[in-house]
């Protein structure tokens, strides 16, 4: 081979080589950076509570769409508005990134002796349409909260002034009314506008 | 998220014989009540900018019935808001209350919808610094 030859064969193999890289690159499957997927989803458990208009919610309310569910309560000034913003926030950006479907967010209070049906809905309409407010007996919502392993405490307080501690984590609830990933707090939009179309895509 | 704005503050004076306050607040923002809530939050950055710790031990509000020092935290995956029962600044440095940590509960406001808020800071007894902001509308 003559020099030139040898040139344009380097050449070229360095080139085959980038391009290689490249496609490998990009056909690598995405993994989702803050959401732990589980290995095997798990289905909702039979419960019965109450949305802002009093109609029930249960397992089948969580069928055929994605949810992005948050346990929290409505005399929470800072964590919970914290969250369903964050939460309010990548849905909005998702949607501008022309993301189909988008996952519903879904409020389920802690909270139930002072969060009523209204008091919620109006709490969850304030972050946006679309978005869901659940509450109900402390009964039905503890046999949710055991399937999932969501954990709350009321704390001691003077009357109606008291917190609940609660568990800090956002579940994605698949189309099949299944418990899919769990996105751990502290929670920040830019992880689920990363993370959710990639999940959703493997589903 | 909340619109970041920096809101025209007036200041009094801490009381010290000094003319400059010793206890200085930056970027208050009081969100306003969410529908049917009697509450609020209340974030701001307060810089002591004397020789000595500075200790607030009360918050009070002619808008608010209440107004309490908390905390949230994120432990072991449970949030959980604690009530202080002060915060410390040492000398020369600042702290800030933000969303997801140190913060002001605001509760039962004592008007409706008031245009401006204003805030006194005490050590027990002694007033630190009084602050007033316009309340901001929660972003959706």
């Amino acid at each position: 081979m003559s020099p030139r030859n040898i040139f344009v064969a380097v050449v070229l193999a360095v080139a085959l080589a980038a391009g290689l890289a490249v496609a490998t690159r990009l056909s690598a499957p995405a993994e989702p950076k803050a959401a732990l997927v589980l290995p095997r989803s798990n289905a909702l458990p039979e419960f019965e509570l109450l949305d802002a208009l009093g109609n029930t919610v249960s397992r089948e309310t969580f069928l055929d769409q994605w949810s992005l569910v948050f346990f929290g309560f409505t005399h929470c000034p800072d964590i919970c508005p914290l969250t369903l913003q964050t939460l309010a926030t990548a849905q909005r950006e998702l949607a501008a990134a022309g993301q189909q479907p988008l996952p519903q967010i879904v409020l389920i209070s802690v909270d139930p002796e002072r969060d009523t049906p209204q008091l919620i809905g109006q709490y969850v309409a304030h972050f946006g349409d679309g978005n869901l407010g659940v509450t109900g007996s402390l009964d039905e919502l503890k046999k949710l909260t055991s399937a999932l392993g969501i954990y709350y405490q009321k704390q001691p307080g003077d009357g109606e002034s008291y917190a609940v501690d609660h568990s800090a984590a956002v579940l994605l609830i698949n189309p099949n009314g299944e418990f899919h990933a769990l996105f751990s707090g502290p929670h920040v939009a830019a992880n689920y506008v990363h993370d959710l179309p990639i999940i959703m895509e493997n589903f | 998220m909340r619109t970041g704005l920096t809101l025209l503050l007036v200041l009094v004076g801490a009381c010290s014989a000094d003319t400059e306050p010793a206890l200085v607040a930056s970027d208050v923002t009081i969100t306003q009540p969410m529908p049917g809530m009697g509450m609020s939050a209340g974030y701001l950055t307060l810089t002591n900018t004397s020789e000595e710790t500075i200790t607030i031990t009360r918050v009070s509000s002619p808008q608010y019935s209440s107004v309490e020092l908390h905390e949230s935290v994120i432990d072991d995956g449970v949030a959980r808001m604690r009530r202080l029962e002060k915060i410390e600044i040492p000398a020369g440095t600042n702290t800030t209350l933000a969303p997801g940590g140190k913060h002001l509960m605001l509760m039962r406001p004592t008007e409706v919808a008031a245009d401006a808020v204003s805030l006194q800071f005490y050590d027990g007894a002694t007033l630190l610094l009084t602050v007033t902001s316009s309340q901001l509308q929660d972003s959706r």
